[in-house]
């Protein structure tokens, strides 16, 4: 079964003039060891469709489950990592990873234990007692990280995680965060990343999912079977960028990419 | 995000053109405000405090001591109310302001009540709650007055604290709001995570605010309590009254001042300077787009006096869309069928005329009936007491009067004085200080030594004009002074490029730049103009009255303190809440609109 499962899901906010319709017809799964991305032009709801799979916002129309159970309220089965990081900026580090734990009602000691190891984990050794204010950019989404990791989640929702930070940064914890993916002994069991960055897509993602304009719309389900690590100089990985760029762009891809498949098609990754 | 962290910002230099160009409104930075609140302040005690207590121990050695004395415990008295009626507010706030921002039924209920009640004259309402907390409490019983001062300070401390937390939990960023959710933050454990630390900051800078205000108020609430001996509080304000009138010592009046002042500033050192320092953290500013909404209302830099005509301003804002609809909608009726395309001078006059018309109407009708249900329930009105409140509208004018004769002088003295420091920094390095220490002591405090010094030498009038002007200025003088230094360093290098001189300069650039700031301002001024009035035109010590012009404060008074002249207190109360409520819906809230719209550099 599908970790994820999202059945037609269409949101359309109240306005002045009648309704917004920000995405509609919006079907896809995610399986167990997915590392989807969903990419799009802004105002295509990417960041609305992370909302609705953690169950922040609730569809119009259409039905979000979450192994196999419609996800009705706030997921405690996923946890995500903002875009302006959203730490609490009177908490300390320690304290903003033990966030979610706390939350859960976890004994102080078992908290102590978690929080420090994913400290560790993400390269916060030494920013214990630190406040946010007082941490650079990457430390701070790392601090989110974090954070997320600590309630180890099922699935791990990743709304623009690095387009705050600065380019060099963001590619460092790029990496950071593949590796944290590649080790088998750390949560979550799939990766949903909103981006608009196609490349940081192609370099991280297995899968990626191509929304229109608003209303949003999947343009197309990409399989992303590159050779990892990616090669951003490699000439498959121009292709398949100039691929989805012109979808963006055009609405429709000019050329015919082998790689590319139907949604229905793209199943879960062996 | 990196770059944005303001904890180590300098502002530069007190007064002067803005040294950023850009956004004029700039975000405030505490660290600086509250060193430099650190300067004023330690001059203060040392200039004036302690100097002026060992003066005045060393020149009038017999009776200074036990003066000193009674200055301390009365003072102590007063500071137990006022920390009393504190955490009250405190309560309420964080209480109201939740509601009002989580529920939608709360915030259409609640936040147009608010606007109200900030904007009517609290003063007013304090011989109505002495006279309710003394019969609750029994005749005699010291908790009666008590609780009615206390009362009066909360009224005065409570709302911009509310609007406060309101404010910020509606602008808490939709991200932690999330995280809250994502993380499963629920509860208690939400409370005292989320909820209570993201209103800290925002409740601490409010709380300076408050207190200023609230110096005032207990002081005034103690002057009205004192004009009765069933009622009389011990405590500072009666204390500087007392030695203002019949049997009092100048020595006592230095005395009381100068513990006053020492208090004030020493909590401002000791309690607010480290509290606001450590209310730091709980700033969320790590957005890019983290200017701040009370940036935009009011400008609000450096002075408590102009968060409060932000704060003010930002309810008003608010407010005029929720009260001003009905209004609104009543003048849009049209008469005739001819449909032609109105000019807005003609819809303005129609509204202020239809307007004008429903308030004159609806306020006759309940003074009739308000009459009527007095000669009902409590028998009828004494024929003196009625003829007063026939003498309303007159008192209403003459009040109205002073108070616009008050609005002009300062006027006439804050604009040019702003003007002054703004263009002259240097003058400014030592003007400014000088002024926050002087607007630093509450105004009532100042009375008796006006009832003192003044009253005998100009006459009875000028005085509660004096103080009228007392309780207005530093509104004005803020709100002008950081409008000019709102003023975009470009538009000020444009004008000395070419050239302009002085008078130009303050025609073309510097006048049309600070009238949404003047305006909001005068709202300020003429509110507290508005609650001076209580206490400007009826002083009384015991049974003695020490000052006394005609005019509907003078009258509220009266009906407090003279037999069967509660219809009058009501019906005057009443009359100038009117008053009050119609010229902010009449005047300001257009005038600020227009201003606002035209002249606003952004």
């Amino acid at each position: 079964m599908a970790l994820i499962e999202v059945q037609g899901v269409a949101k359309s906010f109240p306005s002045r003039h009648g309704s917004i319709n920000i995405m509609s017809d919006i079907t896809f799964d995610v399986a167990d060891n997915d590392f989807l991305a969903i990419v799009g032009p802004s105002g295509s709801g990417k960041s609305t469709l992370l909302r609705l799979i953690q169950g922040l916002d609730r569809p119009t129309a259409g039905e979000v489950r979450f192994r196999g159970a419609p996800v009705a309220h706030a997921s405690q089965e996923m946890a995500m990592v903002f875009q302006n990081f959203a730490l609490f900026p009177w908490l300390t580090v320690e304290e903003n990873v033990a966030f979610g734990l706390r939350a859960r009602g976890w004994a102080d000691d078992r908290i102590q234990t978690q929080v420090e190891r994913y400290l560790s984990v993400t390269g916060l050794v030494g920013f214990e007692e630190a406040y946010p204010r007082e941490l650079s950019g990457g430390m701070r989404q790392r601090v989110g990280l974090a954070r997320a990791l600590a309630v180890e989640p099922s699935v791990l929702l990743m709304d623009e995680p690095f387009s705050a930070l600065d380019p060099l940064t963001a590619e460092s914890l790029r990496e950071e965060v593949l590796q944290l993916w590649r080790d088998p002994q750390l949560p979550p069991e799939a990766v949903v990343l909103v981006t608009h960055n196609i490349e940081e897509a192609l370099v991280m993602a297995d899968r990626m999912l191509v929304l229109s304009r608003r209303p949003g719309r999947i343009l197309a389900g990409v399989l992303v079977n590159l050779p990892r690590p990616r090669d951003r100089k490699s000439e498959a990985f121009y292709a398949l960028t100039d691929y989805v760029y012109e979808l963006i762009t055009q609405g429709s891809p000019r050329s015919p990419v082998p790689t590319v498949r139907s949604t229905s098609e793209t199943g879960p990754l062996p | 995000m990196a770059g944005t962290d303001r904890t180590g910002r300098e502002l530069g230099p007190a007064v002067g053109p803005p040294t950023r160009p850009g956004r004029s409104f700039v975000p405030v930075d505490p660290a600086s405000f509250w060193n430099r609140r650190l300067t004023v302040q330690a001059a203060t005690v040392a200039l004036t405090g302690i100097p002026a207590v060992l003066l005045a121990t060393a020149v009038a050695p017999p009776t200074a001591g036990s003066l000193f004395a009674t200055a301390a415990t009365d003072l102590a008295y007063s500071f137990a109310r006022m920390l009393g009626a504190y955490l009250l507010s405190l309560a309420f706030a964080l209480g109201y302001g939740y509601l009002a921002a989580t529920s939608r039924t709360g915030e259409r209920v609640l936040i147009p009540v608010l606007d109200v009640l900030q904007s009517i004259p609290i003063l007013g309402f304090f011989p109505p709650a002495i006279i309710f907390f003394v019969n609750a409490a029994g005749p005699g019983n010291p908790l009666g007055p008590n609780l009615a001062s206390m009362f009066l300070i909360f009224t005065s401390m409570s709302w911009n604290m509310a609007f406060g937390v309101y404010e910020t939990l509606k602008s808490l960023p939709t991200e932690l709001r999330e995280a809250s959710d994502v993380f499963g933050a629920r509860g208690l454990f939400r409370a005292r995570t989320v909820i209570v630390p993201a209103t800290v900051n925002r409740l601490v800078y409010n709380s300076v605010l408050s207190w200023t205000n609230g110096w005032y108020f207990l002081v005034a609430a103690e002057f009205i309590a004192t004009a009765s001996s069933t009622t009389a509080l011990p405590g500072i304000g009666t204390f500087l009254l007392s030695n203002a009138t019949g049997a009092g010592s100048t020595t006592g009046l230095v005395i009381g001042l100068a513990l006053l002042v020492v208090l004030i500033a020493g909590l401002d050192i000791a309690l607010w300077r480290p509290l606001a320092r450590w209310a730091q953290r709980f700033r969320y500013d790590q957005t890019p787009s983290g200017e701040s909404e009370a940036g935009e209302v009011g400008a609000p830099r450096a002075a408590p006096l102009r968060r409060a005509a932000g704060v003010v301003v930002a309810g008003m804002r608010q407010g005029v869309s929720r009260l001003g609809t009905p209004f609104l909608g009543l003048a849009s009726i049209r008469i005739g069928g001819r449909a032609r395309p109105e000019s807005p001078y003609r819809r303005a006059a129609v509204r202020y005329v239809a307007l004008g018309a429903a308030l004159v109407v609806c306020w006759l009708l309940l003074i009739a009936l308000g009459v009527g249900v007095f000669d009902v329930f409590t028998g009828p009105i004494a024929p003196a007491v009625r003829s007063q409140i026939a003498g309303l509208p007159l008192a209403l004018g003459a009040s109205f009067g002073r108070v616009v004769l008050a609005y002009a002088i300062c006027l006439a003295i804050s604009v040019p004085l702003a003007l002054a420091l703004y263009r002259r920094p240097r003058t400014a390095r030592f003007g400014l200080p000088a002024v926050e220490i002087i607007a630093s002591v509450p105004a009532t405090a100042l009375f008796p030594v006006f009832l003192v010094g003044l009253l005998g030498v100009i006459g009875p009038e000028p005085t509660s004009i004096l103080m009228i002007v007392t309780g207005m200025i530093w509104y004005l003088f803020f709100n002008v002074l950081s409008g000019l230094r709102a003023i975009p360093l470009d538009l000020v290098e444009a004008a000395n490029s070419y050239g302009l001189p002085s008078r130009q300069f303050f025609r073309k650039l510097a006048l049309p730049a600070i009238l949404p700031a003047l305006v909001t301002g005068s709202i300020t001024a003429f509110g507290g103009g508005w609650n001076t009035l209580v206490i400007a035109e009826n002083v009384r010590y015991g049974s003695t009255i020490v000052l006394q012009v005609p005019g509907v404060g003078e009258l509220i008074d009266m009906g407090n303190f003279e037999g069967g002249g509660y219809p009058l207190m009501v019906a005057a109360l009443f009359a100038l809440v009117l008053a009050v409520v119609g010229l902010n819906e009449l005047v300001w809230k257009p005038l600020y609109r227009r201003a606002v719209d035209r002249y606003r550099l952004e």
